[in-house]
């Protein structure tokens, strides 16, 4: 099936009737930069291909011409010789010479066997070397020295201290092949003796020296540290599966506290965090007025050190518009309140609001301005008695929104659930009052209140004092 | 009648101090002639005010009930003094309901009153025995407390506004313990509680910064 076909199908009209392959070719060579060589017959699938892309080839072709690889290939090949090397070290006592393959001809090489290339990675160490009085003066002990008996004891023959030098220098310090070659008469040495040895012998040696080398302080060997980490890994890795497994369940035990501890922290942080928040059984008297609520405002604002559920971002301060409304309200309402007294007013004066704010922005203002203006309203109603009238009126503005209607005052103190009320009246016991005061006026429930608040924010403490004693048992 | 619809003076409330319980005695040879005879105590039950101030301006009726048992046991008192006298042997629950003036127009009020014979005193309590008159002994419980009218109707401030029925006598005395003296002495008692466990806290606290 051709392109041909499928534009039958499609009913579209063919401009050009040249057959397919033509075109394409014709493209595939204009893209490719016309070079003069033929383009080879495309065949079999590729062919199909080719037929099904019809007019409207696209411009950018997988240009296939003769690959680069094969081009590079053409260039001539650069000559490779083999060529004599040696190893140029003086002290070198093999005199061999090898053989290898270099870049470049004969001729550019020359016949001589050259050095190495390798060469500058042959380095070896320059250790101290020293004749058996040299030897014996740096070995001298110290007079100072508190173990000199024991030092003298255990102190190594001349032969067998050159015998390990030697042997260091031809294994290079490692240490590993020194032990395994170390065969001195009848002593037995340990790696670890022989690193102390050397370690030793250098430190006296380059002390004897001169006291001043910067690196003396290196050259210390500490055995019994590294006997013990041996001894340390030796039993790490001869564990058994169910060691290792136990260890393992161990670990992941010991996170589960961290996890637990780390959460347990966090909750007391936020509970102290919460105690330390300032006290809200003070009087908000202060804050009744529009001076005060602005105080509390930005006192609020600025309290950023401790963190809170509502710190999220204030995008607008419904507070200060509200204010401003208050004080808008406040010269309305006086104005009112010379012409009539009743509660009429106030209600539906604040509703020349901008539209923009949204309904329930409207409703909460004018809720507020309508609480306000009540409340103004109680004020008023108040203002010819004193506060010694008032009390004896029995009659309090609370300027709170509680529900209307009539109630014991007793029945108002707080309650808590069963398990936190049992503890709560225990409490009250142990402080030695009961648990309906002999009179809830006013001024007691009051108090009543606050001390069964602070009551239960000392059994909040305790229980984390309980949590904390618990952990620690656990710990220990 | 209908009542006129009222509005309610927001964010106000007025309190009256009142005092309910009961006082008994132990009946002697002079039972009452209709009395049952297993009946043993004489014991009246009352709602009043502190220093029995009128209280009728804002109180209607007050409707105790008693024990199933009785005959008739819904009493209704439509006048000062609201008190009930009855006979009786045992202590129960008298449920009280103050129904208040119309032009309050309020809910009434319930209550309940446990009835005390028997002189043995639990804490809060306010049982007293002491002798009559006559020189019989005599046992009395009552309560203080404070019916609340949050957002009275304007009327009804009028009217509760015409009258100081907030004052409480001074000092203790024998006929009346609830005064500002009482009060001073529960808040001074309630201060010296609050210290207390404000100190427990502070100590609480640091124990637990100790610990951390």
């Amino acid at each position: 099936m051709s392109s041909n076909d499928v534009f039958d199908v499609l009913n579209i009209n063919k401009k050009s009737s040249t057959p397919v392959p033509a075109p394409s070719a014709g493209n595939l060579a204009g893209v490719a930069g016309s070079t003069n060589k033929p383009k080879p017959q495309v065949t079999g699938m590729q062919r199909e291909l080719y037929s099904l892309l019809g007019e409207n080839q696209p411009p950018v072709m997988v240009a296939q011409t003769s690959s680069r690889f094969k081009e590079k290939l053409a260039g001539k090949p650069s000559p490779w010789s083999k060529t004599d090397f040696f190893n140029a070290r003086k002290d070198n006592p093999y005199k061999l010479t090898f053989q290898h393959w270099m870049k470049g001809s004969k001729e550019l090489l020359g016949d001589e066997p050259q050095e190495s290339t390798f060469l500058k990675f042959d380095q070896h160490f320059t250790l101290p070397t020293f004749t058996k009085e040299e030897y014996d003066e740096f070995m001298k002990p110290q007079n100072d020295s508190s173990s000199n008996t024991e030092e003298n004891e255990n102190r190594w023959s001349f032969e067998e201290v050159d015998y390990l030098m030697q042997l260091c220098k031809k294994y290079d310090l490692r240490w590993f092949v020194i032990e395994d070659r170390y065969n001195f008469g009848e002593s037995v040495r340990s790696l670890e003796d022989l690193k102390e040895q050397f370690y030793e012998v250098c430190r006296r040696y380059f002390e004897n020296k001169g006291p001043a080398m910067p690196l003396l302080k290196s050259l210390t060997f500490d055995k019994s540290k590294e006997t013990d980490r041996k001894a340390y890994l030796q039993r790490l890795l001869s564990r058994s599966a169910a060691e290792i497994a136990e260890e393992e369940a161990l670990i992941i035990e010991s996170r589960k506290f961290e996890m637990a501890a780390k959460k347990t922290l966090n909750d007391r942080e936020s509970l102290l965090r919460l105690l330390d928040s300032p006290n809200s059984n003070k009087s908000v008297v202060q804050y009744m007025t529009s001076q005060g609520m602005s105080l509390l405002y930005s006192n609020m604002l600025n309290d950023k050190s401790k963190k809170r559920k509502h710190e999220a971002g204030v995008p607008e301060n419904p507070w200060m518009k509200q204010q401003q409304q208050f004080a808008q309200q406040k010269q309305q309402l006086q104005q009112l309140h010379e012409k009539k007294l009743t509660a009429e007013q106030g209600t539906d004066s604040g509703s020349e609001q901008s539209p923009r704010k949204t309904k329930r922005q409207k409703q909460e203002l004018q809720n507020a301005i309508k609480r306000k203006s009540e409340a103004q309203y109680a004020e008023y109603l108040l203002q010819s008695f004193t506060m010694e009238e008032r009390k004896n009126l029995g009659v309090i503005a609370h300027g709170e929104k509680l529900s209307p209607g009539v109630f014991l005052r007793s029945t108002k103190i707080s309650t808590f659930k069963p398990a936190l009320q049992n503890k709560v009246s225990s409490t009250m016991q142990e402080l030695g009052l009961p648990l309906r005061p002999a009179m809830p006026s006013y001024d007691v429930v009051q108090k009543e209140e606050e001390l069964l608040k602070a009551i239960v924010s000392l059994l909040e403490l305790k229980k984390q004092l309980d949590k904390l004693e618990a952990e620690k048992a656990i710990r220990s | 009648m209908a009542a006129p619809v009222a509005k309610r003076i927001k964010t106000l409330s007025v309190s009256r101090p009142i005092v309910y319980g009961n006082t008994a005695k132990k009946m002697g040879d002079q039972k009452p002639p209709n009395a049952p005879v297993e009946h043993t105590h004489l014991w009246t039950i009352f709602v009043r005010a502190p220093q029995n101030e009128d209280v009728s301006y804002y109180i209607k009726q007050v409707v105790f009930k008693l024990h199933e048992t009785y005959p008739n046991n819904t009493r209704v008192v439509n006048a000062p003094p609201f008190e009930l006298t009855e006979t009786g042997w045992g202590e129960f629950d008298v449920n009280i309901k103050i129904n208040f003036a119309d032009v309050a127009n309020e809910k009434p009020l319930s209550l309940y009153h446990r009835l005390r014979l028997h002189p043995y005193d639990s804490p809060g309590n306010h049982i007293t025995s002491g002798t009559d008159e006559k020189g019989d002994h005599i046992i009395k419980a009552s309560f203080f407390d404070e019916i609340v009218f949050n957002e009275p109707n304007e009327q009804f401030f009028q009217v509760l506004m015409t009258k100081p029925g907030n004052l409480l006598p001074p000092n203790k005395s024998d006929q009346c313990v609830f005064s500002r003296q009482l009060e001073q002495e529960e808040i001074d008692r309630m201060d010296i509680a609050l210290k207390d466990v404000d100190k427990q806290i502070y100590k609480l606290e640091q124990e637990i910064n100790d610990k951390k």
